[in-house]
């Protein structure tokens, strides 16, 4: 039967991918294999990130010594840095910049790219996506987005420099700066390549996990890395389109004189001709994207810190459909909050009210799963591997950055912190640091998977540590500067006098965002030497329940050398009383687990109950006479 | 045994290969919804809509693109019947309604043009009539692609079960495109 059932699978596998031999190109550059693709993500994303730093480096150097020249940016910046100093036009360049890659390059395609290309099919139980080509394709599409927007440096006007959120007029008019002429334009090209690679990402996984789930494996059987994904790509499927539609009039305002975003405008002592358009317009479809995109980008974080959470507290999460439950809210929540980044730009105050009371509502499923982390923490026999550490340091960030959401959420405080550094420090916490961590965490947690090897512990505690205090440190101080009434976004706001005294506080943040990026340096290493020379990972290292442990650790197409196997359980059953072992995978039946079993295992099947009545009765019978 | 497991798993994949393309349906829905919700904010906040008195020819698309629906819907059935002929006359029909749908809706902006309302307009509204049926007509050229895919499928050797399918993925496009032209028509004329 089983040399069948081999042999059965073979026979698929050709068929299902069309192909025998694997070349180079094949195997590495186009590949179709969810399992690479999900390792081009990372890398690229790996690299973006590194990018977006160092940019975030160059204008922290700026903001702590505004008055001072380093000859050596001159050698590598050449006219962006005359004189060893940034220009003010180069630095809005660079806020804009790092956003953007940071907000869609590395946390949404790095990390939805990534961990659900990796996990959907391997703890669903699935040979690969609803469509590998597809699923190709959103890599080469995000591939070329990152070359275009990278491209945009080396163009003699900069690149965009409206910000990441490129409000109109500024980002509408050519004329208006430098950054808004070709550099706006190939931002706009390479978002929409953007998001047709999110979308085809999004769709693909959306209908993978709705059907292509091995047998056993209902919806509430689900991990929540899973459920994360799933409502992740949802989001994106509903929110990215609105985006295009309103980049698609930006482009016509820019580059064919329409006036969708424009009105009564004078360029020096030129009139434009455009009339009877409205900025506030694109706020609203921009922002009908930008809310949920936070969730998109925290969502996944979440569903990979539940998991890594859960394993590494050897209990089962606390609260599983609660989580699921707090998870579709926030999902539906997100699409009607997204007034609340518009509270300032005139709007009726009973309409802000609306928006302040469902952003605050958000507050419930967010502190849902915070207390569900805690008392899966609780008591439990925690392992602190780097996954773990990177997975509580999320839980941290979110607490601490939730907390100033808060503030921000109502309409009538806003209108005190609207666009100062307090905003910069809650969100760089809340979804920057937080999201990052859960990323972090799923790379250390899954790399032995991705690449059959262990990461260095000691390299990766000394990279949590120095990143996770660096991280206070950098954000911790910015919402005094917000509170005090710095703005964002400011070339050099510690000229004007009431705001002088700041300057110290910003050559200390300084120092603190160049502590952190050395420490990444310790991840990097260790991430690159591990793919070649990390120690061999055995098959399931963590002792963890679901699916993705049961394959082979050399990787093969189709993920499984024979039939997939079946689920029977949920997939957080560790510490079970009675059991052999902590941990029981998805894949044990009930009845391999006779002396572990709860009643409420069986969901009500009589038939299961009897037998393991009767089992009952006779280990008690044993007992007895043991005991005589 | 190996019959029934590779037949399984084909049909699962191709049941989540035809979830795609009603996934890629509710996105450009959704798209086209962000335009329509801003002609509604902006019409609102301005108090006034496009003003015009939309060409005919518009008219005329409309029901050019509906038969072209029902020949589409002809031609899947003639498939389900194994007619071959009378399925690619229908396919083939159904390219040239569409391919005429195109040119009509040039003729149209052509008339509109003329009339005055062009596209670089101080009234965005006017400008968005061109936005919304350029961008749709972006889907009916993807569309009559996959149309003449299952054209060439059905011409040569491919399989039945690959016919079906891309005949039946062609089906849920055109008419979704279909649909969305009549909303955008709709739209359009009510909120003049």
């Amino acid at each position: 039967m089983s040399t069948i059932t081999l042999h059965d699978t073979h026979n698929h596998d050709d068929h299902a991918h069309g192909h025998h031999k694997e070349t180079f190109l094949t195997k590495y550059v186009f590949s179709q294999d969810h399992k690479m693709i999900a390792k081009q993500f990372l890398i690229t994303g790996i690299i973006m990130a590194v990018i977006a730093m160092g940019l975030s480096i160059l204008f922290r150097l700026q903001l702590a010594w505004p008055d001072k020249s380093f000859p050596i940016l001159e050698t590598f910046l050449g006219k962006w840095a005359e004189g060893g100093r940034i220009r003010p036009d180069f630095y809005l360049a660079l806020v804009t910049i790092h956003g953007t890659i940071m907000v869609f390059f590395v946390l949404t395609a790095g990390l939805s790219g990534t961990f659900s290309n990796l996990l959907i099919p391997l703890q669903i139980g699935a040979r690969d996506m609803a469509s590998p080509f597809l699923n190709m394709l959103s890599y080469w599409f995000f591939f070329s987005a990152c070359v275009i927007m990278m491209g945009s440096f080396f163009i003699q006007t900069g690149p965009a420099s409206a910000g990441w959120t490129v409000y109109p007029p500024l980002s509408a008019l050519p004329k208006a700066i430098d950054g808004s002429g070709l550099g706006m334009t190939m931002w706009l090209i390479s978002m929409i390549l953007f998001v047709a690679s999110s979308l085809m990402g999004g769709i693909n996984y959306v209908s993978t996990v709705l059907n292509m789930r091995t047998k056993g494996m209902d919806l509430w059987k689900m991990p929540l890395t899973i459920w994360a994904f799933f409502l992740t790509a949802i989001l994106g499927i509903l929110s990215f389109p609105v985006l295009v539609a309103g980049v698609v009039l930006l482009i016509f305002d820019r580059s064919f004189g329409t006036s969708f975003y424009l009105s009564d405008i004078v360029i020096g002592t030129q009139v434009l001709p455009n009339e009877g358009g409205s900025p506030i317009l694109w706020q609203h479809l921009f922002w009908f994207l930008g809310h949920p995109e936070v969730y998109i980008v925290i969502m996944p974080a979440l569903g990979i810190s539940s998991e890594v959470i859960s394993v590494n507290a050897r209990k089962p999460i606390f609260g599983y459909h609660a989580m699921v439950y707090s998870l579709i809210g926030i999902t539906i929540l997100s699409f009607i909050v997204w007034g609340h980044h518009m509270f300032v730009t005139g709007m009726n105050p009973l309409l802000g009210g609306v928006f302040m009371i469902t952003t605050l509502i958000i507050a419930v499923p967010s502190a849902v799963k915070t207390f569900n982390y805690l008392a899966t923490l609780w008591r439990g026999n925690i392992r602190f591997t780097p996954a773990m550490l990177f997975a509580i340091g999320l839980v941290s960030f979110f607490i601490s950055g939730g907390l100033t959401g808060i503030f921000l959420g109502n309409a009538s405080l806003d209108i005190n912190l609207h666009d100062t550094y307090f905003v910069v420090a809650h969100f760089h916490l809340v979804m920057g640091s937080a999201a990052i961590f859960g990323m972090l965490a799923g790379v250390y947690h899954w790399f032995p998977k991705m690449f059959g090897r262990m990461m260095n512990d000691k390299l990766a505690y000394l990279h949590f540590w120095v990143t996770f205090v660096c991280a206070y440190l950098v954000f911790f101080p910015l919402h005094f500067l917000g509170l005090d009434g710095v703005p964002r976004r400011y070339y050099a706001f510690t000229e004007f006098e009431f705001m002088q005294k700041w300057v110290t506080v910003n050559v200390f943040v300084t120092w603190a965002a160049i502590v952190a990026a050395l420490a990444q340096v310790a991840f990097l290493f260790n991430f690159f030497y591990s793919i070649f020379k990390g120690k061999k990972a055995p098959q399931n290292p963590w002792e963890s329940n679901t699916l993705e442990w049961t394959t082979p650790v050399e990787h093969l197409h189709g993920n499984w050398p024979g039939e997939i196997p079946t689920v029977y359980r949920w997939p957080y059953d560790y510490s079970k009383p009675g059991a052999e072992e902590d941990f029981i995978p998805q894949t044990v039946p009930f009845s391999k687990t006779m002396s572990s079993n709860m009643p409420h295992d069986f969901e009500g099947n009589a038939e299961s109950e009897r037998i393991q009545n009767e089992w009952n009765l006779k280990q008690q019978k044993l007992e007895d006479a043991k005991q005589d | 045994m190996v019959h029934t497991l590779k037949e399984e798993d084909l049909n699962t994949g191709t049941r989540a290969k035809k979830f795609i393309v009603w996934l890629f349906v509710v996105s450009s829905t959704i798209m086209f919804g962000g335009w329509t919700s801003y002609y509604i904010v902006f019409a609102a906040s301005k108090g006034k809509g496009h003003g015009l008195v939309l060409p005919d020819v518009f008219m005329y698309s409309t029901a050019v693109l509906i038969c072209s629906s029902i020949c589409l819907f002809l031609a899947s059935r003639a498939l389900r019947n194994g007619d071959q002929i009378k399925q690619k006359a229908f396919l083939g029909l159904t390219l040239l309604l569409g391919l005429t749908f195109g040119y009509l809706q040039f003729d149209a902006w052509s008339s509109l043009y003329h009339s005055g309302a062009v596209l670089v307009n101080n009234n965005a509204a006017i400008s968005l009539i061109y936005v919304v049926s350029g961008m749709h007509l972006l889907h009916i050229l993807a569309g009559l692609c996959l149309i003449g895919y299952t054209f060439y499928g059905a011409s040569s050797n491919v399989s039945e079960d690959r016919q079906r399918f891309r005949m039946e993925v062609s089906s849920i496009f055109w008419h979704f495109i279909d649909i969305l032209w009549i909303y955008l028509y709709v739209f359009l004329l009510l909120n003049s």
